[in-house]
């Protein structure tokens, strides 16, 4: 399995179409979109506004359904999938990043990043809070466990839900512009978090963002416009 | 199991703060909830408080915690409320009852009495004072003494009564009496004593010597009104009643089948009907004996349920209305949590749970007030307006703390506003998780 483990497709899309109806008008947000993405990617989704990028995102996290065409994510075909099953896939397989960071406000910083395991139900409270802390003191939050995400500034809630979205130890984790609500120095602090993350972890990022420092961070891109794959993959090759 | 209660109870905090976030909101609604609380428990108490005076009164005046009464037919038309040779039953019944306290017989009456001034119809309990242990104990007196009840042809009245006769210790009052044969008969009476009001019931009830009344109704000093039976606990009333019944049937005696909730006064029309002639006997409850003096008490209970229910349906709405804000205020925070894995059941456990936090602090703080009221007013000794008198039975306010009342009345008040939950908190839970997802950019 190491060998293989960068040859693995953890996610496949083929000839995804996504119509969103508005009233009677029809509007394409994807237009035929074939991607493979392998485990342990560091993938980036750029394009400007409007082409597609959530909506892509949102296909990939079982938040969404396509109108034609295929999504596998870890090798299931989520078209097949009840809202159940598609709830537990996100649970155990996938890991979320909010452009607005998307903490519960009544709970503390550890509580925050918990809480997936709680979900989980597999872990007892030592286990947990091992966890928990562990990766609050990788994403340096360690001084912070008791605050609430209202006493954080942006750049530190951004970093729990990090920690919120690794708690897990998904094979994916999801980001939909981490960044755009931070200022460009956070910004980057942010996107060499998840670096990290993806090569201490191996974890698979999907992340977008319009912002080109940002991307050139990431070891594969994607460009999107107008809902279709512009440019071929511009691969920034793996070191 | 554990796992599910640290899920459950991670969901219970967020409920809870999200409640203390919303402090303004919460307390508005959860004061309604407590103020509908206090309401239905204060009348409650009212309620429980009456009935006890009424229970008091009643096993007083007119009834034994069971009695053995009954009808006694010359012919077939014509029926009197008496037990004849009613020392044999009493023997009967002293066999027969394990837990028995102790047995009386009392004569009973529907009479005039009349006075220098004023006259008035009144009940009358004609009784051997000396082998009613219980009334010495109960009875109060204003003036007089209890114990010269056992002279011939005295009377002990109560206070109320007193005052509208206008008489005194010592007054001499007259019974008239139509007797089963057509005869108007008068008997003489001296006042022996006055006793404090117990409950609107003494106002029209008196006490005479048991051969006093026997001469009034001209009938023979083997016959009573009816055999009132004090056990020591009154839990076992409807298992001794079998026992009565089984024992008396055997012992020969024909025993009227139970019509609960009558008084021996209301069964006469039928009795009158039917055709047999001789002697029935009859047993009875306390509450059957007191059940024509309870209207006053169901209404209080069917306003009570009335104006709670009431207050419940604005509540509902109001609980409903604020739980949409909530969720229109959280879709975001609903959306994410779907979407990092939260199954649909727990999004609606989350928001129900807030609902019955709500209620459930909300009736305990209102269960306080209303007891602590109760017990306050009780202290107090209100009287009653006149107007409230008759329909109460009591003539002061009253309030008894019945803790089974008190916590069933918080509980449904806290299902209710947790049922009522069900139905935004259902709507949350159908909210898609890509509803955290943001669309801007
Ligand atoms: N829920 C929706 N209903 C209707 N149209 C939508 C919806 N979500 C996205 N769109 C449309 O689909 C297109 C792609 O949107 P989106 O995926 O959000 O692009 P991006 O994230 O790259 O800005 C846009 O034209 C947008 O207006
Ligand atoms: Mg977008």
């Amino acid at each position: 399995m190491p060998q293989h483990a960068e040859k693995t497709a953890i996610v496949s899309i083929q000839k995804v179409v996504k119509e969103y109806h508005l009233d009677k008008v029809v509007v394409p947000a994807l237009r035929g979109v074939s991607l493979t993405v392998r485990q342990g990617d560091f993938l980036s989704i750029v394009g400007p506004s409007g082409s597609g990028k959530t909506t892509l995102l949102n296909l990939i996290g079982c938040v969404d359904t396509a109108t034609r065409g295929t999504v596998m994510v870890d090798g299931q075909d989520t078209k097949g999938l009840n809202d159940r099953q598609l709830t537990d896939l996100r649970l155990h397989t996938l890991g979320f990043i909010f452009q607005s960071f998307n903490l519960v406000p009544v709970l503390s910083v550890f509580q925050n990043v918990e809480f997936p395991l709680l979900l989980q139900r597999k872990f007892t409270a030592a286990e947990r809070a091992q966890r928990v802390d562990e990766l609050l003191k990788k994403v340096g939050l360690d001084k912070h466990t008791q605050h609430r995400p209202s006493e954080l500034s942006g750049g530190q809630r951004q970093r729990v839900a990090i920690a919120r979205a690794l708690v897990t130890r998904p094979k994916i984790v999801l980001a939909d512009e981490p960044t755009a609500n931070l200022d460009s120095v956070t910004g980057e602090n942010i996107i060499d978090l998840m670096k990290e993350m993806n090569e201490e972890e191996k974890t698979t990022f999907i992340f977008s963002t319009h912002d080109a420092k940002v991307m050139s961070h990431a070891n594969s891109v994607i460009r999107l416009a107008d809902g279709k794959i512009a440019a071929g993959k511009a691969a920034a090759g793996r070191h | 199991m554990k796992h599910w209660l640290e899920g459950v109870s991670q969901l219970f905090l967020i409920a809870f703060r999200n409640l203390l976030t919303h402090s303004r909101r919460s307390l508005l609604l959860g004061g309604a909830i407590a103020g509908v609380t206090t309401l239905l428990v204060f009348l409650g108490c009212l309620s429980s408080g009456v009935k006890a005076t009424m229970i008091e009164s009643a096993t007083t005046v007119a009834t034994g915690h069971l009695n053995i009464g009954g009808f006694y037919k010359v012919t077939a038309g014509q029926s009197a409320p008496l037990v004849t040779d009613y020392k044999k039953i009493e023997e009967i019944i002293a066999k027969t009852l394990p837990d028995l306290d102790y047995l009386t017989a009392r004569g009973r009456g529907w009479a005039r009495l009349v006075s220098a001034t004023d006259s008035t119809q009144v009940g009358i309990a004609g009784v051997d004072i000396a082998h009613e242990p219980r009334l010495p104990k109960v009875i109060k007196m204003e003036e007089g003494k209890l114990e010269d009840l056992a002279k011939p042809g005295s009377i002990l009245l109560f206070e109320s009564l007193a005052q509208k006769l206008k008489v005194k210790t010592g007054d001499s009052l007259v019974f008239s009496v139509l007797t089963d044969r057509g005869v108007n008969n008068t008997v003489d009476v001296r006042v022996c004593g006055v006793a404090k009001d117990m409950g609107m019931m003494t106002s029209f009830n008196v006490f005479i010597p048991q051969e006093t009344l026997n001469q009034l109704y001209q009938i023979n000093d083997s016959a009573t009104g009816a055999i009132l039976v004090y056990l020591k606990n009154m839990n076992h009333i409807p298992r001794d009643m079998d026992l009565l019944r089984k024992a008396l049937t055997g012992a020969g005696y024909t025993v009227m089948d139970r019509e609960a909730d009558k008084v021996f006064w209301q069964k006469f029309d039928e009795v009158n009907r039917e055709e047999w002639t001789g002697q029935k006997l009859d047993i009875t409850t306390w509450e059957d004996e007191i059940s024509w003096a309870m209207w006053g008490l169901k209404g209080v209970d069917g306003l009570s349920y009335l104006l709670t229910t009431i207050l419940l349906v604005i509540i509902a709405v109001g609980i409903m209305n604020t739980l949409w804000i909530a969720i229109r205020e959280r879709t975001r925070e609903i959306g994410t949590l779907r979407a990092i894995g939260m199954r649909r059941r727990a999004v609606l456990t989350m928001f129900v749970m807030e609902a019955f936090c709500l209620g459930a602090m909300g009736t305990a703080t209102g269960a306080l007030l209303g007891s602590l009221l109760a017990v306050i007013l009780d202290t107090l000794h209100f009287p009653m307006p006149p107007g409230a008198e008759m329909f109460l039975m009591s003539t002061t306010f009253h309030f008894a703390l019945d803790p089974i009342r008190i916590l069933g009345g918080a509980s449904i008040i806290t299902l209710c506003c947790t049922l009522v939950s069900l139905i935004p908190s259902f709507k949350a839970a159908r909210m898609r998780p890509i509803t955290a997802m943001s669309r801007v950019g």
